[in-house]
């Protein structure tokens, strides 16, 4: 990538956009764990056995690559982990949207609001609209740091 | 600046996650605290019945008035077969009055919002429902003896996986409040508040 799409100044700031979202998400997921796994149960794609396993550290995984991108330790680690829990979360959403089964997002913790059955509908098409421009911007942290990758991947 | 190695830094991060993510959950209370292995009955449709019991209320909508006279001798035998059955807000005001237990699966702080008056709180998403279900059990309750469960009506389905629960430990006369408790309020039939069943 080169020219202004790969621009420090550029970078620097999707760096803290991708960094913001994904602190704020975990924070409400971490202060409801159960609450959390209720919402991935209700997804019908894992098994019973890891719901809590999941519930528990994804959103611990989801905060420190935020605050890694946040402060620049390992972005590029960083952003290919959150570029891969967003393609998890637009297939699971996806999945779901495909079997007509309404879930609630889950992408900021526990909703409290009551939905009816389109609603929910609508709003994960939203979330997947939502997960595929912070994917772009995932994009662009990795191709804009490209010289900075080392060994392995 | 530094070049970065994917793997090394991956493993890292997941690492530093996985160990804050298990010292968050040592140090959470009840509420939050949840067991690294879950064990919950994936999502199912209610047991299919060639010929439901004469207790059990069809899946039909329940008119919204108190149980009639006519009800008063209405039986809810035992189903050692099914896990659960559904039943209306009518049965359930029944069983209430008879003195049915009744266990709220929703989470306690919804719980505290406003339950079923009499009700006990048996959330089965928080770290001691098991620890409750064996509690139940250990109470020497005739397991035979109806059990109502409830949560938010609708698409919830946290009754359901507490009436696996409780099947699962023994009891067989497990009864899911299929409209919940959105459908209890409706009815203007009595609601507590607080920890206090």
């Amino acid at each position: 990538m080169s020219g202004p799409l790969s621009s420090p100044w550029l970078t620097i700031r999707v760096q803290f956009v991708l960094a913001a979202v994904f602190v704020v998400a975990a924070v409400g997921k971490i202060a409801d764990p159960p609450g959390f796994a209720h919402e991935i149960h209700n997804y019908a794609l894992v098994p019973g056995v890891a719901v809590n396993a999941m519930a528990i550290a994804l959103p611990w995984l989801e905060l420190i690559c935020g605050l890694a991108l946040f402060v620049g330790l390992a972005r590029r680690s960083a952003a290919r982990i959150l570029g891969v829990l967003l393609v998890v979360f637009v297939i699971a959403l996806g999945i779901n949207l495909a079997r007509k089964r309404p879930v609630d997002c889950g992408c900021f913790g526990t909703s409290k609001v009551e939905k009816t059955t389109e609603e929910r509908l609508r709003d994960m098409k939203w979330a997947i609209a939502r997960d595929a421009g912070l994917l772009l911007l995932v994009g662009q942290v990795l191709g804009a740091t490209r010289r900075d990758a080392g060994s392995g991947l | 600046m530094r070049r970065e190695s994917f793997w090394r830094d991956a493993v890292a991060l997941v690492a530093l996650s996985v160990a804050a993510a298990a010292v968050s959950n040592l140090a959470a209370g009840p509420e939050r605290k949840l067991r690294w292995v879950g064990s919950y009955a994936e999502a199912a449709p209610p047991p299919s019945s060639k010929e439901p019991p004469a207790a059990a209320a069809s899946a039909a909508p329940a008119p919204a008035i108190s149980p009639s006279a006519g009800d008063a001798g209405k039986a809810f035998p035992p189903h050692p077969d099914k896990p659960w059955l559904e039943i209306s807000g009518d049965d359930v005001a029944l069983l209430r009055d008879r003195g049915a237990l009744i266990l709220d699966a929703r989470r306690s702080s919804v719980y505290r919002d406003g339950h079923i008056a009499g009700a006990r709180s048996l959330s089965v998403w928080e770290a001691d429902a098991d620890d409750k279900v064996r509690g139940l059990f250990a109470e020497g309750r005739d397991q035979s003896a109806p059990v109502v469960v409830y949560c938010s009506g609708g698409e919830c389905e946290d009754s359901h996986m507490l009436a696996e629960k409780l099947y699962r430990v023994g009891f067989d006369d497990v009864l899911v409040y299929k409209d919940g408790f959105p459908d209890w309020q409706r009815r203007n039939l009595p609601v507590a508040k607080g920890d206090a069943p």
